[in-house]
């Protein structure tokens, strides 16, 4: 999807469907065979199943507890695998564009540089990761439980001080508050096609469509 | 104890690095223009990247340690002590060799880069491998950090270094020399013969040689004294 407007309104709408029901878990994930790339937007198979592991862990958790492990479990797969799609998607610059489309040169542009520094963000922990699992190999360390949470700690820590350094390195160079873009979007008919099956599907899973059809009878 | 190069390549989008040869027990000076591809081969032959093609043969070579190029790499500990102790070191020796025994407690990031690189390097030595790889050992290091460098190197008595470098200006004493440039490994030899086969050989060096003086090795102390015999 080229249009990165209505890849944010598609993937806001089915996750929030996916979310509220397994209804709408299911819509999504019929969704996301139909209009995705499927396999190709995924994560790397370790990370993928590391992240389908630590949902399944929960949802086994609330169903041990009486609660629905299994919705759970189908309903937070169809989020990841949107939210995968969505950031395999996602070009640089692309969500400061939206925002400052959506809010404007102030409070948009704002809203945009966060959200872009987010994203990259995720790419630099994702090389801090291979860096760290380089070091433990040459120090003879295998990655275990032990080990997981002072990597964890490590990688905050560093995001942490990545962040300072950006906001400082911001000031430096004389940012206060906004600034002027002009986002150009391109959007072909499968865009449209694709969203608008995305705002009915969610529509339809989130809607009591029985009590509408009770109603009209 | 040896590595052996067979014919080794390895591709990564438009750049691809090819070399053969044996590195024996000894120092090995690796030197090559920044991007010439002597990172990468410092990731195959510590086994951190698979070659495309050919093989990397180890015989005799029982542990292996590469240090990389950028200390913070190698962080995996919140504090300088257990950081050494990440190592499988005591931090009190380590710490004293690095002179930082004041910092066991800090946070290995608020360390500079040239105290973190000698904290790195300080642990690499100690670990004293079989073969030691060693990817710009001086850079972010000032003078006198780079003398004791070479001292390290020089007073390792056994086993292989390889050293991979673009410095020009504290070197330590080496027993062969190697070229990279455009991803192609060449072996210009033994010194001293290959020192004048050395096209990236440091500025004093090239400048003994202009006087016709034949220094022995490639220290600027080695070239002050070919040129002292040449003079008279």
């Amino acid at each position: 999807m080229q249009d990165p407007r209505l890849r944010l309104l598609s993937t806001a709408v089915l996750s929030l469907a996916a979310f509220a029901s397994t209804t709408g878990a299911v819509a999504a994930l019929i969704w996301w065979l139909v209009f995705t790339p499927r396999t190709k937007a995924l994560p790397r198979p370790g990370v993928l199943l590391s992240l389908i592991a630590m949902i399944a862990v929960t949802a086994l958790v609330s169903w041990w507890g009486g609660g629905p492990g299994v919705s759970y479990l189908v309903r937070m797969v169809a989020v990841l695998f949107l939210a995968a799609w969505a950031y395999a998607e996602t070009e640089e610059g692309e969500m400061l564009a939206v925002a400052v489309w959506a809010l404007g040169d102030r409070i948009g542009f704002e809203i945009g540089l966060i959200a872009e520094m987010g994203l990259t963000g995720l790419a630099v922990i994702r090389q801090d990761i291979d860096q760290i699992q380089v070091a433990l190999a040459l120090k003879g360390i295998r990655i275990g439980a032990r080990s997981i949470v002072p990597i964890a700690a490590l990688l905050i820590v560093a995001q942490i001080r990545r962040a300072d350094e950006m906001a400082r390195l911001l000031v430096v160079r004389g940012y206060t508050l906004g600034g002027r873009i002009c986002p150009l979007f391109r959007t072909d008919s499968r865009d449209i096609l694709a969203s608008l099956s995305a705002v009915i599907l969610g529509l339809l899973s989130c809607l009591p469509v029985r009590d509408v059809f009770i109603l009209l009878q | 104890m040896k590595v052996a190069l067979e014919d080794i390549s390895f591709s990564r989008g438009p750049f691809t690095l090819r070399g053969s040869g044996t590195f024996d027990a000894g120092v090995h000076l690796i030197s090559g223009p920044v991007g010439s591809g002597k990172s990468t081969l410092a990731l195959l032959l510590a086994g951190l990247l698979r070659p495309g093609g050919g093989a990397i043969r180890r015989d005799g070579v029982s542990s292996a340690l590469l240090l990389l190029q950028f200390p913070e790499h190698h962080i995996t500990s919140p504090t300088v002590a257990e950081e050494v102790r990440s190592w499988g070191l005591a931090p009190d020796d380590v710490l004293a060799r690095a002179n930082l025994s004041a910092r066991a407690n800090d946070d290995p990031f608020h360390l500079s880069r040239g105290e973190l690189k000698r904290l790195t390097l300080a642990c690499t030595f100690m670990r004293n491998p079989d073969l030691l790889m060693l990817d710009e050992p001086f850079s972010s290091l000032d003078c006198t950090a780079k003398r004791m460098t070479c001292r390290m190197i020089e007073e390792r008595d056994a086993g292989i270094t390889i050293i991979f470098s673009h410095e020009r200006a504290v070197l330590p004493r080496v027993d062969t020399i190697w070229e990279m440039e455009g991803g192609t490994l060449t072996a210009l030899g033994s010194v001293p013969g290959a020192i004048s086969r050395w096209r990236h050989a440091p500025p004093y060096l090239a400048y003994a040689l202009e006087q016709g003086a034949r220094p022995e090795n490639i220290r600027l102390s080695d070239a002050q004294e070919a040129l002292c015999r040449t003079q008279g």
